[in-house]
């Protein structure tokens, strides 16, 4: 495991002191977490005491909104995140198949990382571009009209 | 006043604005069912079971979340209304499973009940079920979130009403539930098992753990509480004479809602094999069982004889903190009319200094829902968390949810210190420094209430003031911190003070007391009656309060009233028809002392245990055994009983009718719900008894009787007249010093899951499951020193005792301080303490001692 993905002490403070600007105001909770995401990844969840003691909230209710939303994440994520579309277009033209082979590419399931820390995979229910169907996005790319050969190409590893 | 009113199934109502629909047609007394609704919790609307029609718009809404407006046409009930909740109905059903027949919650499920109601007879959709598994050890809660309908009462009990915030909503949709912090099990988690979330639970997903199933219950029996003094009004259910289970009771204008864990999962003491049933008699060194014929005609003759030979003030009688007002009363008047003696006293007098003597703070009534309005809240030498739960909640919610700020006086990190705005960490024994220079900064910065001062009081120059700088050396409070939270506590529109055993239980403790009350005069926070601020004082036992009002104490007839007063004698001597005694009494431990001494020669103890609860257990034991005759009446054969020449076996709290008189000053109800145990009588019924074998005749016939000639003798309270006294108080450090050879200050106080010494906790089975023995509270650079740590067994000597316990570390206390419970009878912690008394009130100093520190091997 890249031990650079996981958070430090150092940055366990350093999430402290974001946490400690936001002292008792409920309201920063969301902005706080977004903030904390974007400068490491994800939100550590031995950080949650503290973020709830600075803001006056319970621990479980911290944990409560950032487990709701599915763009909060408390695991470390890969350097590419790809999104299978399981949409009903897609899956009239082979979408299940795509799937299967990006898993087995990776070597993961849904929602897991590579141990690299490349890759994060996910499924979509639609992403409206059914015109190019079955899709695969890879971070804000679009990969259309997928087949086997170049989901290959896409996943093909420097010096292969 | 203003009133809105609206058309409500045809007929017109009105209520007042920003009332709900469904709060006005309950109260119109139109029934609309409600699964996510309690009326202690904030409406969310989230069943949406009590959709009700608007017939103006068409719309449905759910009637606990929507306002009354004028001229609104409302049907609880019309077609659409009762379609849409069998769906909803139907939905929910569609994710349960079908254990009805098996389930714990039989007929009290609201799910089951309203889905009856409606008549839902077959789930019409496709079932969904959704898988949970059970995985909790706690011996109080079980989860089974298969039956979850994701109401959320109980996370709002958790968050709102207990303010523990253990559960809340974890993930969404499919998978949303309840959760702990990391979706750990409760005991994992911060849950106290309050049970509080099990009474609301609409289902049985939250259920009391118990072996076998008790089907439905059709008795419940509405009482009070028979632990700490907070007086929460509990239900028991009864079936086959066993109290079966206890859930939050209706009238709960003290606990709202919510109990804590003694409250919901403490009663099984009722049904020990362990309570007394028959009567016993000493014979040679044994205890016999005997006919109560026999029991009281040894008792009687013993006490006669005594009398006779030896004069009524070598005979004395402890009352009881944990029986009823009624009880009490006829105990006190039994030691005056028959016994002829004012040595009587009760336990309450080992942790709470009398505050008969500071007018600021006598008889004023106090109601937690003051306390629960002030502005600023001090909470000084209390840890209500353990002592009395309902205090800690109402205080956490002033804090959470009003904008309170919390001044936390206490050398522990108690659990209210996440919750305080400031904490201060004095040495111990050092309150009276802290408080008269909280005073000085009041004064000095001209934050006194000149208007209150200048009208209600008088001798303000009798007002000791110390410098923060000489307070600051003394308490080792930065002299800043204590500025801070003398201008905190002043400039407050309503500022209560909570305090605790932390600062009675000294020999400063009256001291304390005063300097407290002289706080509360300079800023007219006295409270009483519902006026702002006030001063609270956390009582252990449920009815320490009632126990002194009915003058089970050497100096007091019933309401206060002086011994030495010949009028006042003259009054009760004409109801009693006897000569009363004219000199005070002893107090509790002066009895024991003299007991020591042979100048008390015949005891008669009711419900206390002095051999625990009185300091220096193994001299207490030596006094009882110069005694010619002791008398216990108790539940249990405690370490008191098992000295005793005769125990009369008393009935418990849930097999009695009477009153006791919570911290607020408030009376509540004691109600029987079952037959008493065995042969085991009231206590009231054991005096009556025991007086009439000594030729005085009582008449009663039940405790309301009682009650009313208390209320004959005890006129209601006078409003007190003329100014309140400041009091002249100066610091006076600790007698018993550190020494060389104890370098530790252990403090004592409470546990959440065990009470008093544990006689009635430590029979409590699942209590003790889930905290089964004490330990020895210890810091880690304290436990490094000693070379000690967690789980290891140590020895614990003071100059006067020894007991030994595990180790537990913790981050809670400073250096040098350890802490330990008193509630485990097997664990005598009051055998280290010497005797030690205050000045003015002869409470025992139990809350401090220095000691030493050893790892010993597993088996001593």
């Amino acid at each position: 495991m890249n031990e650079a993905k996981v958070v430090t002490e150092g940055d366990l403070a350093q999430i402290n002191e974001m946490a400690a600007e936001y002292r008792q105001m409920k309201w920063a909770l969301i902005p706080l977490v977004q903030s904390i995401q974007d400068k490491f990844g994800y939100i550590p969840p031995q950080c949650i005491p503290s973020i709830s003691e600075a803001l006056g909230l319970f621990p479980s209710q911290v944990q409560g909104v950032i487990s709701f939303y599915t763009q909060l994440y408390t695991e470390p994520r890969g350097k590419h995140i790809v999104r299978v579309c399981r949409g009903t277009a897609c899956h009239v033209r082979g979408g299940k198949t795509i799937l299967k082979l990006v898993k087995q590419h990776l070597g993961i399931e849904e929602g897991e990382t590579t141990p690299d820390w490349e890759y994060t995979m996910e499924t979509v229910a639609c992403l409206g571009v059914c015109a190019l169907a079955p899709n695969v996005v890879i971070n804000d790319q679009v990969h259309g009209h997928m087949n086997p050969r170049k989901i290959e190409q896409l996943f093909k590893k420097d010096g292969e | 006043m203003e009133t809105v009113t609206i058309t409500l199934n045809g007929r017109e109502v009105s209520g007042h604005p920003g009332m709900t629909v469904l709060e006005l047609a309950r109260e119109s007394g139109v029934d609309i069912p409600t699964l996510c609704y309690d009326a202690h919790l904030t409406p969310i609307g989230a069943c949406r079971i009590c959709l009700v029609e608007d017939e103006q718009t068409g719309a449905l809404m759910a009637s606990c979340v929507a306002p009354i407006a004028p001229g609104m046409v409302i049907n609880t009930r019309s077609e659409r209304v009762i379609a849409h909740r069998k769906t909803i109905v139907n939905l929910m059903l569609a994710s349960h499973p079908d254990s009805c027949m098996v389930c714990d919650k039989d007929n009290r499920c609201q799910l089951r009940q309203i889905a009856a109601d409606i008549g839902i007879g077959l789930v019409e959709l496709r079932r969904l079920p959704q898988m949970a598994s059970i995985q909790e050890v706690n011996p109080f809660i079980e989860r089974d979130l298969s039956k979850c309908i994701l109401c959320g009462k109980c996370i709002r009990a958790c968050q709102e009403l207990v303010v523990e915030g253990a559960i809340d909503y974890f993930q969404r949709g499919f998978t949303a539930k309840p959760a702990t912090f990391g979706d750990f099990p409760l005991e994992s988690s911060e849950c106290t098992f309050c049970g509080t979330c099990v009474a609301l639970c609409s289902t049985g997903a939250l259920t009391e753990k118990e072996k076998t199933y008790h089907g439905t219950t059709r008795t419940a029996v509405e009482t009070t509480c028979p632990y700490c003094g907070c007086g929460c009004s509990i239900s028991l259910e009864v079936k086959d004479s066993q109290v079966i289970r206890v859930t939050p009771g209706k009238e709960d204008r003290v606990n709202q809602g919510a109990l804590c864990v003694r409250g919901s999962y403490g009663y099984d003491f009722v049904h020990s094999p362990d309570r007394l049933t028959k009567p016993l008699a000493r014979t040679e060194d044994d205890l016999k069982e005997v006919s109560w014929e026999e029991a009281l005609e040894r008792a009687a003759g013993e006490l006669k004889r005594i009398k006779e030979k030896y004069g009524p003030d070598s005979l004395a009688v402890l009352g009881s903190p944990r029986c009823t007002n009624e009880e009490n009363y006829l105990l006190q008047r039994f030691a005056r009319c028959v016994l002829g003696t004012n040595n009587i006293d009760n336990g309450s007098r080992l942790y709470s200094s009398a505050t008969e003597s500071i007018p600021a703070l006598a008889h004023r009534r106090n109601d937690l829902s003051t306390l629960e309005q002030s502005d600023v809240i001090m909470v000084i030498g209390a840890d209500p968390s353990s002592s009395a739960p309902i205090v800690e909640y109402a205080i956490k919610r002033a804090v959470r949810f009003k904008g309170a700020r919390l001044i936390l006086i206490d050398p522990r990190r108690t659990k209210l210190a996440s919750f305080a705005h400031l904490w201060l960490r004095p040495r111990i024994g050092t309150d009276v420094a802290l408080l008269n220079s909280l005073a000085e900064v009041i004064i000095n910065e001209g934050l006194l209430n000149k208007e209150f001062v200048a009208q209600k009081t008088d001798d303000l120059e009798a007002l000791v003031k110390y410098s923060t700088d000489y307070a600051g050396a003394i308490t080792s409070i930065p002299a800043e911190a204590i500025t801070a939270a003398a201008r905190l506590y002043a400039k407050a529109d309503s500022a209560a003070i909570v305090y605790g055993s932390g600062i009675t239980q000294y020999s400063s403790g009256t001291n304390s007391l005063k300097a407290l009350a002289n706080l509360a005069l300079l800023t007219g926070n006295i409270g009483g009656d519902g006026e702002k601020g006030g001063v609270y004082p956390i009582i252990r036992e449920s009815n320490a309060q009632g126990a002194c009002d009915m003058g089970v104490l050497p100096n007091f007839l019933p309401g206060y009233q002086s011994v030495v007063d010949a009028g006042v004698r003259r009054r009760f001597e004409e109801w009693w028809g006897v000569d009363l005694p004219a000199k005070p009494g002893l107090t509790a431990v002066e009895i024991i002392e003299q007991a020591k001494e042979g100048k008390i020669k015949g005891l008669y103890v009711v419900g206390e245990n002095p051999v625990l609860s009185f300091p220096n257990s193994s001299l207490v034991s030596e006094a009882m055994s110069c005694l010619e005759c002791l008398i216990v009446q108790d539940i249990f054969l405690s370490k008191t009983a098992e000295l005793a020449t005769v125990v009369l076996p008393a009935a418990s709290f849930a097999e009695k009718e009477g009153t006791f008189t919570n911290l607020e000053g408030r009376v509540n109800r004691l109600r029987k719900a079952i037959e008493p145990v065995g042969e085991s009588l009231s206590d009231w019924e054991i005096v009556q008894r025991l007086a009439e074998r000594m030729g005085y005749l009582l008449h009663f016939s039940s405790p309301q009787q009682i009650m009313d000639e208390v209320k004959e003798l005890v006129p209601h309270q006078a409003e007190l007249e003329g100014p309140l006294h400041f009091s002249r108080v100066e610091y006076v450090p600790l007698s018993d010093g550190a020494k060389e050879d104890y370098p530790f200050v252990l403090l004592t106080g409470t546990t959440l899951h065990h009470h008093g010494t544990g006689t009635r906790s430590s029979r409590a089975k699942r209590l003790v499951n889930f905290s089964p023995q004490p330990f020895l509270e210890i810091g880690a650079p304290d436990a490094i020193k000693v070379a000690i740590t967690n789980g290891d067994r140590v020895r614990i000597t003071s100059p006067t005792g020894e007991v030994t316990a595990k180790v537990k570390i913790v981050d809670t206390l400073p250096e040098r301080m350890l802490f330990m419970s008193v509630s485990f009878p097997d664990t005598p912690v009051n055998g280290l303490f010497d005797i030690v008394l205050d000045t003015e009130a002869k409470t025992p100093a139990l809350k401090s001692c220095y000691v030493k520190v050893e790892k010993v091997g597993p088996d001593e």
